[in-house]
């Protein structure tokens, strides 16, 4: 077909013009790339937290139910979960038993909790991946820690959770109810807060104004409203880091205005001859289409290459400190690879789009030079 | 506002857009006060030159027009978490009263790009540019439609703010309550799907007549522009209940996801280049008593009708096998 | 046949430094034949040439290829005729530097839209009749004048034209080479093709081939 053989003929053409210009066009992808990559890894990275605190909480209960004295959370009585119970529309209440422990050996910490269901006898732990890294202890191992009194407890690790989502399990310590308490001494009746599970969500909002009627000591904090400030924060971090990048992106829009714009005197006398032995206008717009589309593929994908690889393989170490802001330490950090085609075509509206833009008049510009300028040169 | 990353991009790339379509309207406003194709001075060979620009700089907005339409969509959609009542783009969509307006902007200006181009196309077929005013002149028609959407959006997304309370696509497209939306749902499911059929059968008989013997352009587009209509309505009264096979959701948006294996961009897409190509006939028609297109335009009309009928027939077949392969049932 | 009637190039129109290059100038190039365009240095020869290869769009005046009007046709088609129609030879050779022989000879044929591999064949076959097959993969840069020239000339040949304008093709080359030039014009000529040469070389408007010689005086045509 014309048409097909036509644009290859052109796009052949237009690489090897590339190819013969590596040096100012090196500069081009290189800087173009280096945009795309900023850009792209704060994309991945914060679309990647989001995306870690979603799982965390996408088995939480609607409500957690605290205990507030003297504005902090307290422990709860055991027998407030009767009465939230009774309230219409609540489906389940659950006690929930957890805590913090700061290990001074490996100055590490980790979360300690109950699970529903414990399969393991007395003495015995399941143990995040994190943990495992920082206590150097793999299955079957003792793990020794320091109870509320001082005194050396040591657990048998059972198992080790699997890292679906590090970001939620790295940290976690869990064991029987028996030992709990006696590790962290705690009271018969008292609990850390209540899991309350509601069936309709629409009645989310009602149930935890009851609950704050019935028991005007509790602070009931629901499941949407942590998802809700989660993503705000995410996105704002994400906003910002773009706005303050967004110089950046201006300067690269002007630096490829002026590439485009700037053609050297050969690249003039070539598209001259082009234009004077038959070229026509749009035949040299296509062929300028095509140069675009080889850089900013090119670069784009290089971009989001580097960017992947530096955000899930090398743990975006060099932004972490400003965007994980995260209250835990994890010795490692990584987190799962994932990208969708709504990251890609924003990375597209943030790179490609300006690019081309800033390239579209300097390259009609080129393109509507007079086939007979080169017989007056 | 929220600063979200995708919001910064669109409202960039609109603005992007607005900026390009109002640089195209300005020298086509000039083609229009001075063009005289009988004259070589050198102020009628800058305006030749000129067209060049204008056609590339629409050809990209028409690119990133479709771009932007998706990526609006599934911004709504990641945003919904942040209101109260949202579960997916047509709830984020309801938190102002900007949001389906704009959702709507974007499709018309989708189609507006389309046709314009289809018009630069066959104008630049004949020696003699006949339409090349009437073209500019539509192209100051569609720039307002263009930063319309430029403004609204900007506006629609400086207003978001997290944690209004709005209705879920639940309750904005189920067949429960008031408004236009559920005026729509609450039709009768059995004449409307009788229709969408009967529709698609009419304009692959048209378009094959128009394909075959360039006549009956008129009727094709006519009937082309119904059926886009229909289609939609089609989409969101049963075809995405079928889809999702749950029996009260209509949401239009939600077969963009990834559960639904994104067949939503082939669907809309499809219907969308569909509608162009098929108003396009209809559009062209006046224009083939001009001498210089009387053989130029029964050819393009001919390749848009087959275009349209088999954009529409995927549309059209891949929703009847969502209706015959499925476990679910209606009523 | 192509016919000009009374056209009239201006460069910078209604500025003060308005330029006159050809002034009302009337001509019929005959098919099949040689002409020449002579004149001083800035008579308009290349300018005139430039409106008859219909590489610039008179600002007056009406011209006609064969018996078709093509005075007020826009680039987009103006082009296509060209590329049909002529081909070109210029005075520097307008060779692309940094790729081969073969694919300048190509390059005005790429819009056309045909198969890469055909074109390739013809254009091969093209630089074999000038002799230079042993050249095609060189870079034009290292070619010598004399090659460099012919593989311009079997450029302009590339999409077989019936008509080859060349301005000032000899102003590079020797006397030898000028010669040599001259007898690949006329095997050209022989061929049928018409052929407009611009120039004030008498190796060229002195020769035995040429049929008619246009004199040119301040971008009017005194002969
Ligand atoms: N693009 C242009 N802008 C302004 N003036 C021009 C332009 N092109 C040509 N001219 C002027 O038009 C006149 C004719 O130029 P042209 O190149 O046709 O002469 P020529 O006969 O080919 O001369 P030479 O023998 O030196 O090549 C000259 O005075 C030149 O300065
Ligand atoms: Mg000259």
């Amino acid at each position: 077909m014309a048409w097909t053989d036509k644009q290859r003929n052109v796009i052949d053409f237009t690489l090897s013009s590339l190819l013969r210009r590596k040096g100012k066009n090196a500069a081009l992808v290189l800087v173009y790339t280096a945009v795309g990559f900023v850009l792209a890894s704060v994309m991945l990275f914060t679309h990647a937290l989001k995306r870690e605190a979603g799982i965390v909480l996408r088995d939480a209960p609607e409500i957690v139910l605290q205990r507030m004295v003297a504005g902090r959370h307290d422990l709860m009585p055991s027998s407030y979960a009767g009465v939230v119970e009774k309230i219409t529309g609540v489906s389940s209440v659950k006690p929930r038993l957890w805590g913090y422990y700061y290990d001074q050996l490996f100055r590490a910490n980790y979360t300690l909790l109950v699970p529903d269901e414990f399969r393991y006898g007395e003495g015995d732990i399941i143990i995040g991946a994190g943990v495992a890294r920082a206590g150097v202890t793999s299955e079957d191992n003792i793990m020794p820690f320091f109870g509320s009194d001082g005194k050396l407890v040591s657990f048998r690790v059972k198992e080790i959770l699997p890292a679906e989502s590090e970001l939620v399990s790295s940290d976690m310590v869990m064991m029987g109810e028996a030992d709990f308490r006696a590790f962290f001494n705690l009271p018969k009746d008292r609990v850390t807060d209540l899991a309350v599970s509601v069936a309709n969500p629409l009645e989310v909002l009602t149930i935890a104004t009851k609950i704050r009627q019935q028991l005007p000591d509790t602070r009931p904090v629901i499941r949407e409203e942590i998802v809700r400030t989660y993503d705000a924060i995410f996105d704002w971090r994400s906003g910002i880091m773009l706005v303050i990048l967004s110089g950046a992106l201006l300067a690269f829009v002007i630096f490829a205005w002026d590439k485009a714009s700037g053609l050297s005197a050969e690249e003039k006398r070539e598209i001259g001859i082009l234009k004077a032995t038959g070229w026509e206008t749009s035949d040299v717009l296509l062929m300028k289409f095509w140069e675009g589309m080889v850089i900013s593929f090119t670069s784009f994908t290089a971009g989001l290459i580097l960017a992947y690889v530096h955000v899930f393989f090398g743990s975006a170490s060099l932004f972490e400190p400003v965007m994980k802001g995260w209250a835990v330490l994890y010795p490692e950090f990584r987190i799962v690879p994932f990208i969708d085609f709504y990251q890609i075509a924003t990375l597209f509206f943030l790179t490609v789009v300006p690019y081309t833009t800033a390239t579209v008049i300097p390259s009609w510009r080129a393109a509507t030079v007079d086939p007979d300028a080169v017989m007056r040169t | 506002m929220i600063l979200h990353p995708a919001i910064l991009a669109l409202v960039a790339g609109s603005a992007v857009t607005g900026f390009m379509i109002i640089v195209a309207s300005w020298f086509g406003l000039q083609i229009i006060r001075k063009w005289d194709l009988s004259s070589g001075s050198e102020q009628q060979l800058g305006l030749e030159k000129k067209t060049y620009l204008i056609s590339t700089v629409m050809a990209y907005a028409f690119g990133f027009q479709i771009i932007s339409l998706f990526l609006f969509i599934h911004t709504a959609d990641s945003l919904c978490s942040m209101f109260t009542g949202a579960m997916c783009a047509a709830g984020t969509l309801a938190v102002n009263s900007y949001g389906y307006p704009v959702f709507i902007l974007k499709i018309a200006n989708f189609l507006f790009a389309g046709l314009w181009l289809t018009l630069n196309f066959t104008d630049n077929r004949a020696e003699d540019y006949p339409l090349i005013r009437k073209k500019y002149f539509l192209l100051l028609l569609i720039m307002p439609f263009v930063l319309a959407e430029t403004v609204l959006q900007a506006v629609y997304f400086f207003s978001l703010h997290a944690d209004v309370i709005t209705s879920c696509c639940g309750s904005l497209f189920s067949s429960e309550g008031k408004g236009t939306v559920q005026t729509f749902l609450s039709l009768p499911v059995g004449p409307v799907r009788a229709l969408f059929f009967a529709l698609a059968a009419c304009v692959t008989a048209s378009g094959i007549y128009l394909y075959g013997t360039g006549k009956g352009a008129y009727l094709f587009s006519a009937l082309s522009l119904l059926s886009f209509f229909v289609s939609a309505l089609a989409l969101m009264l049963f075809i995405s209940l079928y889809i999702y096979e749950i029996p009260t959701h209509h949401c239009p948006f939600c077969i963009l996801k990834r559960e639904y294996h994104y067949i939503g961009y082939l669907m809309y897409a499809a219907l969308l280049c569909g509608a162009v190509a098929g108003i396009g006939t209809g559009m062209l028609q006046p224009f083939r008593t001009i001498g210089s297109l009387a053989c130029v335009v029964p050819s393009i009309q001919k390749r848009l009708a087959l275009a349209a009928v088999i954009l529409y027939l995927i549309f059209t077949l891949f929703s009847a096998y969502k209706m015959v392969f499925t476990t679910f049932v209606l009523e | 046949m192509i016919t000009l009637d009374n056209v009239r190039k201006v460069f910078n129109q209604g500025r003060p430094n308005e330029q006159v290059a050809v002034r009302d100038a009337s001509l019929a190039v005959e098919d099949g034949k040689v002409t020449v365009l002579k004149g001083p240095s800035g008579s308009g020869k290349t300018t005139l040439l430039s409106v008859i290869g219909c590489m610039a769009r008179p600002t007056a005046g009406r011209i006609w290829l064969g018996d078709r009007e093509i005075t007020s046709l826009p680039e987009r088609f103006l082009t296509g005729i060209r590329r049909q129609t002529f081909g070109f030879i210029f005075q520097q050779f307008n060779l692309i530097r940094g790729i081969s022989a073969i694919e300048n000879v190509m390059l005005p044929a790429y819009p056309n839209g045909e198969k890469y591999g055909l074109l390739r064949e013809r254009a091969g076959g093209l630089l074999e009749l000038f002799n230079l097959s042993a050249k095609s993969a060189a870079k034009v840069q290292f070619l010598s004048g004399g090659e460099a020239q012919r593989v311009a000339i079997a450029r302009a040949l590339i999409n077989n034209p019936p008509v080859i304008v060349a301005d000032e093709p000899t102003a590079h080359l020797d006397t030898k080479l000028s010669q040599e030039f001259m007898e690949i014009m006329d095997r050209l000529h022989r061929e049928g093709r018409t052929i407009i040469i611009a120039s004030h070389d008498p190796v060229v408007y002195a020769s035995p081939l040429v049929d008619r010689t246009v004199e040119m005086r301040d971008g009017e045509i005194i002969s």
